[in-house]
Formats: C-alpha cells, structure tokens, sequence
C-alpha cells in the first residue's frame, strides 16, 4: 500500500468496485457467498486481532525477524521468516498464519491467550478462503480520494426527485424494500424548519405551506429557511463543539474568557454561506492571508479556544504544549475524521500514522505567538458598540476636563482647587480602565528568531525531547505545497486540508451533514475513518456527495439543499414494525429520520413556542436562570451567576454563558458537553434527570406559563380551540380527537384543582413569568389550568424530536 | 466493529427491540396509561436498558463503591506515614541525592526538610502508626489496608484530580465510577445508580472527575446539592402537588402511548420508563435525605451535631443510605487538604472534620454486613513534600510518594502495604501508580481491567489505557 497506488485512479476503481459489494450489514441474507473481500472481511480481523502487536507500530511489534512480523502490509505478511511466510498467498495450508491461528498449543496460538478469545470458526474460514484467493490486500478506503461513482439505475424510476435518492433507492432495491410515503406537510415543515433553523415554525407558516399546491412548494420552503436569519446561528452550534468553544479558559480556576467575537463570526460565515475552503482557510491561517483583514484574525479564534491554565504554580510551557497537541488533534478530527491523539506518544497501532508525523503537524502549529497566559494576548479589539460608545462618552468627558485646565506640568504647583478635578479625571480614566474594549484571542505567527524548534517529544512528554521534526503532515496522504512563505506553514496547511486531493475532508463535511439531518452518518463513526472506524452504509453515495462538494466550490447551504429536497430525506419516520425490526438503526433509509433535538433545540424550542424567545444576534453571552450550586470552582472565582435582565434572560442557547467547570445544567443533561475538548458526535441520551428538567425547571415552567396565555388569547373561546392551539405552536400538527380529549380533560380537571385553591392556581400561572395581563379573558385558575396542559404539551416525546 | 461494547450495544437493542415486538407488543399501550406501572413492567424495562445489572467478567469480591476524596490532597507526613528520620533533619537541607529529577510545583526543591508536626502511635492488634489527629481511624486500623507508597503522574491540582479519578490527565475520559456503572448496571430503580456528594470546596477538575467522558451520559455521577433541589429540578413547579404531577404524568403517559402506536419507535416507551423513574426519584430523594429517622446514636457515631448541616460528616451518613438503596458508586469530594501553609493547625481541623465520620462509615457498613462487598477509599490526588513551603508551616504538592487506605470486600485488613524512603519522598517498596490501584479496583469488582473497555474514535478505550498491573499484595 504506497502512495503511489492510492493515488492510482485504477486502485481507486477497484475500491469503488468493491465498495459497491459491501452490503454486508447483518440484516441482509447471503445468497451465493463470493470470495471475501479484504476491506469487508478480512482487515476487520487483522486490525481488531492481530494490529495491536503486528501492526504499524515497530515499538509494540512482535515476532517474525528483524523489526518483528507486521500483518498490515502485504510485503509484511509475505515476508520470508526463514523458509516460511506468515502469508503464502494461495496456499493457506503453507501459511503459518493458518497454521497458528487453529494451533492447539498455548504456547503457539494467536491470537496469545491472553489476548483473548481464540479466531471464531467463521473468520479463520474466511482468512484460509481470502489466502486461497491470492491474499491481496487493498488500501484503506478512505485513503483513496473519492472518485465520481456512476448514478445506479433504479427499478421504481418515479420514486426518485435527485441523485441521492437513486443510490438509495438502488440498496433498498437491492435488499428487497421499498421506500416509504412522503410525510404530511406539517411534519415536512416541522422538520425542516428545525433541521435548518432549529427554531420551530408559526401556526401562519404552516397555513401557509399548507396551502401552497404549486409543485415546488417544498424547494421554495427550504430557500425560505435557508435565508432565514436563525439558519447560521443553528449551523454555529455544531462548529462551536467542534472548535471546543466556550466562555471560560478552563481547568481548576476556569476564569471567564472573552471570546464571543470569534462565535459570531462562525454564525456570520453560516449566514453568508461562506465556501468551506474559505471557512477553513480563514480560521486556521486568516492572519497569514496576503492583507488580512481585521475579520480573518478574529476567525483565528477557532485554535484559541483551547485552555488556558492560570493555577499557581504550573508551567506556561508545559501548558502550551498541551494546547498545541489538542490543536493537533482538533484539527484532524474536524477535517479529516482522523483520530492521531495516540500519536503524540507513539506511532498508531492500527493506521499508517507515526509519532514522528504527529510532530510534523505539530511543528506547523507550533509556532504562535500565545503561550498559555492569563491575559491570553495576543487578542485583537473589535468594535462593540454598546462598549465603545460608553468609552468614547468617557474619553470625551476626559478631553473636556482637561481641555478647560492645563495638562499637569511637571515643575509647576498647581493651584489646590485644581485637585477635585484631577481626582475626578482618575477616576474616570479608573472607570474606563474596568470597562476594556472587547477583544478576541487569536493566533499570530511569531518571526525570525523567535520561532521555535520543533522537537519530537518521547511518550509525549513535553521535557524528554527527541530529534528536530520539519513540518510536514503525514506521508500516506497527497503532500501539501508550500505557501507564499516558502514554509509548509498554517496556511499551506489549511489550504492542504481542502485541496481536492486530500481524500478524507470533503467527505467528513458531508458525512457530517447528513449525520445532522438523518441523526446517523453514511459512516456511522463520523469521528473515526480509520482502520478501527465503520465502514460507510452507502460507500457510493458518500463519494458522490463528496466530489458533488467539490464540485459545487464547497457551497454547503447548496448541498444541504440537495439533501433535504430527495424523497429519500422527505419520508415518513413512521416505519412499518417489520422494518424497524430489521433496520432499527435505519441504516438503509428506508423510511424518515425521528432524531431527538439537541439540548440548545429543546430549549429554544421552548421558548418559541412561548413567543418568549429573542431574536437579538450577536454580542457578549448571557445568563439565563440557572439555580444557584452555591459552591465555587476550586480556586476560580463564583460559578453562580446574577440572572441576565430583560430580552437577554430568553436569547437562544447559542448565547447562553458556557462555563467548561460547570457547564448549563439544563443543557448538559440533555448531552451537550463541557467542550474541554472537541466534540465530534454528541450521544443522544433518554434519562429521567431530562424529564425532572422539562417538567420543574422554572425556565420551561414560565415557556409553559407563556404558552399557556397565548393558548388563551390567540386559540379562541373553547377549550378544544385553545389546547388544539398550543398542540400546533409547538408541534405544527393539529391533535387527534383522542389527544385533544386527553388534553382538554387535564385543563377541566387542573381547573378544579386550582379553583379550590387560589394561591395554588397564582403560582402555576405567574410565578416566575409575572401577573396576567389586563386584555386576557381569564382568571387565574384557568390559566394554571392551561399552564399544566402547556407543561405537558412541552413534555411529549414528541415535542423533543425532529419528526 | 466486533468489541464488547458494539456487541453489548447491539444487544441491548435487540433486547429491547425483541422485548417491544413481541413480549410487550401493544400491551405496553394500555401498561403505559394506567396511572402506575406495575413492578413486573419496571423490571422488564430496566432488564433491557443501559442501567440494568450486569454480570462481571468473573466472581466479584465487592460490587460497590463508596470513594472519600480527599481533594486538595493530603500530607502523608502528618497522617499515614511515620518518619522519624525526618524529624530529627527537621530545617536541614535534603540530601542532594533525593533531589535528582526531581521538580516541584512552587517551591525551590532545595528548600529545607520539615519535621513532622504530629506524633504518631500504634493503634489495634494490627499496630500499625498514625497520626495522633486520627483516632476515630485508628480505631478501624484492624479493618483498612494502607497503601504507603502510592505515585501519580501529575503535579498540579486539576491533572492529577483527573488522572486519579479517570486514568488520564486530559479531560475527556470516563470515570473510575462511570466504567463502574457502565461494568454492573444499577440495582436501584429509585436512585441513579452513580451519586456525587461534595463538602468544603468542591473540586479542581471539576465535573471531569466524575463525567461519563465518552461513554454514555447514562453512567456519569449524578451531584446531590447540598442546599436547595438536591437533585437539580426535583421539585415540582410551584403551586403543584404530588397529585397534580401525577395527574399532569397521567396524561402525558395516555399521549405518548399513543404516539408509541402511531410511530413505533420504541425510544417513546423509553422515554415513558424515564418519566416514571423521574417520579419516584421525586419522593425517593427526599426520603433519603431525610435523616428523621436516624437514631440519635448513628448521628453521634459520625459527629453530626445538625443533621440539616451540610458537610462531609453528613455526607458519609448520607454515603450509608444510597449504599443501602443499592446504589453501585459514591463519590465525596472534599477539598480542603492543600496546606501550602498554616498546614499545623489547618491539617488538624481537617481531620476534625473528616476523621470520625470516615472511621464511622466503615463500622456502620461492617454491622449492617455491607462491608463485606463494599469497596471504601480515602485519598487525594497525591501527596506533599517533606520539604518546608513558606516560613516553617507547609508543604507543596508530591507525586512520587503519599498514602491512601482501602477497605471492605476482598481486601487486606489491619495491613501496611509498601514503604517509602526516610523522607517520605520516593515509594522504596511496594510503590503503586495510579493505574495500578485502577486494575485492582476493577479486579475487585469482578472485571479484568484490559477487558472493560469501550469503543470511541475507533479505539478502544479503559480506565488503565495501556497501563495498570494488580496490586496482589492487598488483597485477601
């Protein structure tokens, strides 16, 4: 396996060709059993039994002669131990391989005892079948850059509205399934309103799609929301996991950080469907870009979110290696799916990665100017307006001041009177000095013979230094070329990351794409395309999608288009049992995606449905109620905080105050993370602590209470029409008779409840949203009887997925 | 894609997949609206789900845990580990010899050597040498097993907090109680099965110390606050009763169920078991913090004066009740042991306020017969250095030598395991890493600590990572 032949077109046919075979999922039914093939049958068992000491590593490697036996490679495999071979490609019964993998003897067996389990009956079969057959080894697929696949033909021709459709209808076919009905148009628009805006659509919205008989009716529904102004903030939150965003610099004291310049740039870029080359480009080297502009350094911030460790007593250095090394491993997991975190001790035991490549990427992000300070410089200012207008009062009533008394002169005494107003101009230039311009972190390359010396670091430690390392990246992939500095430098990096060539990233962006809007990748493993990853469910479709990536210049509201207009995305989710028992992962998409929304969704969701939510953009985070823990972190300062005032207590969770040391607890029992570090793929979690959260926490009692007065005032005079209100605010479907019984039958008996007791019926209704208002046609009691019906509204299963 | 995990997720599914279409086809329809799910459709449920209990990989000596973190971490020279030799060099400079390699977190390593400040003596049949500051402990010197000579990687706080709690420095990792939870399941279905109890400051890793890391949130330890809710949003909104909430589950119970029928995904009839659980938890919570019940003789045994005052006594009492209601893992934090300074009088009130009620647990657990399958630990994140900080009354941080003390099921007791050098500085005997202690533990509980694992970013993942080797010298 050299680069040489992944490069090779012909190699990456091959691939492709069995690629398309590998519809080897459990749930399909082997007809006629072919040869195996290498990439489906054979380098699972090789990586997972016998990598760990016969693998790429030389440190860890054992047996065979000089250097030990590797089993990845076919050179390796076939090598001469002294008159025998591991492998003897067509002849397993000449291949030691064979011969200790069924041995009888402790001493000879391999996999060791002690490593396990012995090789099951099945998979020393297929090993001795796939030897017999020549025991070619192929490279791993996702080194091979894709190559445009040939659309499969389709049985059901009318079923398909695009591509995608047709390599998904080809394996349903194949599998012998048929795809399921469109959803209903209210499920239509709930879905895609979430999955592109993650804000929930208006009743009138609904209506209106409703009503829309034209034949584009959807494709014109997502050019809506993909304009809409919610679109990029939704977009940002997955880049903020990625990039490790949040407002506090970590560890024991975990200070408050300011960094939000840097998140609203991410949601600007999503707004303005910034090309993904650019977006990648700019973040990891904008202040290298020939006159780079105030906005390519604030994108810089992406690398400066990594912790800062101000503790008495610690290294800077150590701590700014540390920070190096997540850059490292932030950077290949977010653009090439690619896990290298085990090597910065020693060389990968299962994919062609050493050490010493680690150091190469290492040593083109080692060279910047931050080294874990507290004051985390160099930053850059940006405008603010609120904060600049307030200084610049401050600065004129300074120049005033002292434009009516002389600049203090050094020999002259002035005379007493003058000193009430030096001491009032000390203390505004004090209350200038507690109000700073806002500025965000940001990479800044250091020069000349401030560079530093790369140096490979052994086991990782960052005092035990090896050889000099040149930058580089690693040498199974296409190599980048240099920048206009002559250097591979940041920005030969970034640039390397989006270059055509690079196998893995246009596909990782994909990947991931479709991994938010049906809650499972192509590769289900979408922090792993290794060796030790999944093998994609749709191998074709993802090469499609990935050189349609490319093809389109990287434009990704483009590419979501595509998706979210196939038929194969606008299915019902509501699956025959048949099949979910067959596919309960729906790995075959044969019916719709239902994903639980994530954490900041719910919340936002929530609130929407209240008319709470605020649409404000932008600006420093906040602080919605959060209950007090009391405590402090360790050695930092509070982790309490004062409630944020007015429109800013309801701003979407994008928004919300991320402290890493004690994350917003309503937010982390619904999965989101500390973002200590980055972030692929957030479980998805169904626990109790979620239901005490929906159902207690004040911030979703008042949405409930909201809701409630807008079930009253906009749902009309019956108790039908205002439970069937707040069901389509926050659903966008109307009840069925069942549900709407249901419901109206809480309200009646809540009502009695509440009537009995009034201070009872004051709180559910008011406390903590405030006394009704004067134009609503109902008491108390009734609109805590509402407000129950809404709580329970906000509480359907229903309510927290994508349908 | 064929490990342990996948496998064990596969079948989880299957389980509940298999449990839906046929065992419980659309009678869980009618189960799920009726106002109580019976016993018999809870145990079918939690026999199906990540929580339920599982078997080890072989006959376990303990299956649960209660872990008293002494964070901050404490000075094996005035508690555990008697040097005479350093008291009679009290304010002389170490030999140089010690000092090789050697680096500190503050101080100069050339800093002069300081005395013990407390005496120790003999305690029990065992006679094993503590602290004259820990008589209550002393008292239980024939039930623990001391470990002399442990070491850690880390220096500062946060890292090494980490690493004790999670087998690595860097954030990300599960926890010693979230592999736990994820190895054995819960036994209780009104409890989380992984309980977090925090006194004096909290902790420098913060919530990293006791995450699920990677695996899923299911396993992480669940904090009960000490003020307030002591399960976040425990309680009902205001103006709601017990009843109403039921009336409220009641309905969304009908709602969701039919929503069970129309979709089929059996994540709703998930989701109506988490809502169920969320109820009882609304009273059992409650119950167990309620020590009303406690006789005044237990409350005495630990030291606790107000039952209604927050801190570690009250803690340990509280450790006994979820040990009892089954659940599998306790965590205390207590972080209060970092004497850079003021370490004579500091030290002495922390064992004041922890001394007794550590030594009270462990009595309470052995007459109630827990002890017997309970693992109790007492440690910090490292220990401090013999070496003076600041005038004549501290000490900085150590890693190459402290003590921590085990007890319970499959354990040594009234046993001194390793030793360290005159000094306390280097383990000379015996010395155990963090990642050894880490493949013990998990022995004790059943596991072999290179087969617990779980797959994330393509690897797989355990406590020990690529360390860890057991410590046979402490077990019975």
């Amino acid at each position: 396996m050299t680069p040489a032949t992944i490069r090779s077109s012909a190699a990456a046919r091959l691939c492709l060709a069995i690629c398309g075979a590998w519809l080897a999922l459990p749930l399909v039914s082997v007809a006629a059993e072919p040869a195996p093939s290498f990439t489906r049958d054979i380098k699972g068992i090789l990586s997972n039994r016998c990598a760990r000491c016969h693998g790429p590593d030389p440190t860890s490697r054992e047996g065979g002669g000089e250097g030990g036996l590797r089993l990845d490679t076919f050179e390796g495999a076939t090598a001469d131990l002294g008159g025998h071979a591991a492998i003897v490609p067509g002849n397993p019964d000449a291949s030691e391989l064979i011969r200790r993998i069924t041995s009888a003897d402790p001493d000879l067996v391999m996999p060791p005892p002690e490593a396990g389990d012995r090789l099951s009956p099945r998979q020393v079969e297929l090993l001795e079948q796939w030897i017999a057959a020549g025991g070619r080894y192929e490279p791993h697929w996702s080194y091979v850059p894709p190559v445009r696949p040939t659309v499969p033909v389709v049985k059901n021709a009318a079923w398909p509205k695009n591509e995608i459709d047709r390599f998904v209808l080809a394996r349903l076919e194949a599998e012998g399934l048929s795809p399921q009905l469109e959803a209903d148009r209210a499920t239509l628009i709930r879905r895609l309103a979430l999955d592109l805006t993650g804000l929930p659509p208006s009743p009138e919205q609904v209506d209106a799609f409703l009503a829309d008989q034209a034949p584009d009716a959807v494709e014109r529904l997502v050019d809506r929301l993909l304009v809409h102004d919610g679109y990029g903030e939704h977009m940002a939150r997955q880049w903020l996991d990625l990039a490790r965003y949040a407002d506090s610099a970590g560890y024991a004291d975990d200070p408050p950080r300011t960094i939000w310049g840097w998140r609203d740039w991410v949601v600007r870029a999503f707004d303005a469907n910034m090309p993904f080359d650019e977006f990648t480009v700019r973040q990891l080297a904008g202040d290298l870009l020939p006159e780079a502009s105030l906005d390519d350094r604030v994108a810089t911030g992406f690398h400066r979110n990594t912790l800062t460790n101000s503790e008495g007593g610690t290294i800077d250095e150590e701590f700014r290696t540390v920070a190096v090394v997540d850059r490292v491993n932030t950077t290949m997991s977010t653009w090439m799916g690619t896990t290298i975190a085990c090597c910065q001790c020693h060389d990968h035991k299962y994919d062609p990665l050493s050490q010493r490549e680690f150091f190469g990427i290492y040593a083109i992000l080692n060279n910047t100017a931050d080294e874990d300070r507290k004051d985390e410089t160099p930053v850059v200012r940006i405008p603010w307006e609120p904060v600049d207008s307030r200084r610049a009062k401050i600065e004129a009533e300074i120049a005033d001041i002292e434009g009516h008394i002389a600049p203090a002169a050094k020999d002259v005494i002035e005379p007493p009177e003058f000193r009430p107003v030096r001491e009032l101009v000390t203390a505004l230039r004090k209350k200038l000095e507690s109000e700073p311009p806002v500025t965000v972190p940001v990479l800044e390359e250091l020069a000349g013979d401030k560079r530093r010396v790369t140096k490979l670091q052994h086991r990782g430690n960052w005092q035990d230094l090896g050889p000099e390392v040149a930058e580089g990246v690693p040498a199974i992939f296409p190599q980048p070329h240099a920048s206009e500095s002559g250097r591979i430098d940041r920005l030969a990096l970034a640039r390397w990351l989006v270059d055509p060539r690079n196998p893995l990233t246009a596909r990782v962006v994909v990947n991931r794409l479709w991994e938010r809007l049906f809650g499972i990748g192509i590769v289900s493993t979408s922090e792993e395309y290794g060796s030790q990853g999944e093998l994609p469910s749709h191998p074709e479709l993802l090469d499609w999608l990935a050189t349609e990536l490319v093809a389109r210049k990287w434009d990704l509201k483009s590419v979501q288009r595509l998706i979210v207009t196939s038929a194969a995305y606008r299915q019902t989710s509501k699956a025959p049992p048949e099949l979910v028992a067959r596919d309960p992962e729906n790995r075959l998409i044969g019916c719709g995606p239902r994903v639980r929304l994530s954490a900041e969704v719910i919340r936002d969701q929530a609130l929407a449905a209240g008319g709470l939510l605020s649409r404000k953009k932008g600006g420093p985070s906040v602080h919605p109620p959060q209950p007090d823990v009391g405590l402090k972190a360790a050695f930092g300062s509070g982790i309490d905080w004062k409630t944020s005032e007015g429109e800013d207590r309801y701003r979407r969770a994008l928004y919300t105050t991320w402290r890493r040391s004690n994350p917003y607890p309503s937010m982390a029992t619904f999965d989101a993370p500390s973002r200590e570090v980055c972030t692929i793929r957030r479980p998805r979690t169904n626990t109790p602590l979620q239901a005490l959260v929906t159902l207690n926490d004040p911030v979703y009692v008042e949405a409930a209470q909201a809701l409630a007065r807008r079930m009253v005032r906009e749902g009309g005079a019956s108790a039908e029409d205002r439970a069937a209100r707040g069901f389509r605010l926050v659903l966008s479907r109307r009840p069925g008779p069942a549900e709407l019984e249901r419901l109206v039958r809480l309200h009646a008996d809540s009502l009695v409840g509440f009537l009995a007791d009034p201070a009872d019926a004051k709180k559910m209704a008011t406390d903590p949203l405030g006394p009704l208002p004067a134009d609503l046609s109902v008491d108390e009691p009734d609109l805590a009887a509402w407000t129950v019906v809404a709580n329970v509204i906000l509480n359907l299963d229903e309510t927290f997925m994508c349908p | 894609m064929n490990t342990a995990n996948l496998l064990h997720e596969a079948r989880a599914r299957l389980l509940s997949r298999r449990w839906f279409f046929n065992d419980c086809g659309l009678g869980l329809a009618g189960i799920a609206a009726s106002s109580l799910l019976g016993s018999e459709a809870r145990a079918v449920s939690a026999a199906s789900g990540p929580l339920a209990p599982k078997a080890p990989h072989f006959a376990a000596k303990a299956k649960r845990v209660v872990y008293l973190f002494q964070a901050g971490a404490p000075s094996h020279l005035e508690l555990f580990d008697p040097k005479p030799e350093l008291a009679k060099r009290d304010g002389t400079l170490p030999p140089a010899e010690l000092l090789a390699g050697y680096r500190a977190a503050f101080i100069n390593p050339k800093s002069a050597l300081l005395g013990p400040k407390y005496k120790f003596q003999k305690y029990g049949a065992s006679g094993i040498e503590l602290s004259e500051l820990l008589p209550h402990t002393g008292g239980i010197a024939d039930d623990i097993c001391f470990i002399r000579a442990m070491r850690t990687d880390a220096v500062n706080h946060a890292p090494a907090q980490i690493l004790m709690n999670t087998g690595s420095q860097q954030f990300g990792r599960p926890s010693f109680g979230a592999w736990t939870l994820y190895g054995l399941g819960s036994e209780s279905s009104d409890l989380p099965g992984y309980v977090v109890l925090t006194s004096a400051k909290g902790t420098s890793g913060g919530a990293s110390n006791y995450g699920p890391g990677f695996l899923p949130t299911v396993y992480g330890g669940i904090p009960l606050r000490s003020g307030g809710d002591p399960v976040l949003y425990l309680s009902n909104p205001k103006g709601i009763d017990r009843e109403s909430q039921r009336a409220s589950l009641d309905a969304l119970n009908r709602l969701n169920d039919l929503s069970l029928r129309a979709v089929g995904d059996p994540e709703i009839a998930a989701r109506i078991q988490a809502y169920e659980m969320a109820y009882r938890l609304q009273s059992s919570a409650p119950e167990l913090l309620d020590l009303a019940s406690e006789p005044k003789e237990v409350l005495a045994r630990y030291g606790i004066a107000d039952p209604s005052q927050a801190g570690f006594a009250r803690n340990c009492l509280l450790a006994r009740r979820l040990l009892e209601r089954g659940v599998r893992f306790v965590q205390l934090f207590h972080e209060a042991w970092d004497q850079h300074g003021n370490l004579t009088k500091a030290v002495k009130q922390n064992c004041v306020d922890t001394d007794q009620a550590s030594a009270a647990l462990v009595t309470d657990l052995k007459e109630r017969g827990l002890l017997d399958d309970t693992i109790v630990i007492w440690g910090g994140e490292f220990g401090r250095t013999p070496m003076v900080q600041g005038g004549n009354d501290g000490r900085d941080h150590h890693n190459r030598a402290f003590t921590m003390w085990l007890a319970g099921g499959g354990l040594k007791q009234g046993h001194v395991h390793g030793r360290t050098d005159d000094f306390g500085f280097n383990g000379v005997e015996d010395a155990v890493h963090v990642h050894d202690l880490h493949a013990t533990l998990l022995h004790l509980l059943g596991f072999d600590h290179q087969k617990l694992t779980f797959r994330s970013q393509g690897r797989d993942y355990r406590l020990t990572d690529v360390h860890g080797n057991l410590v046979k010298g402490i077990l019975a």
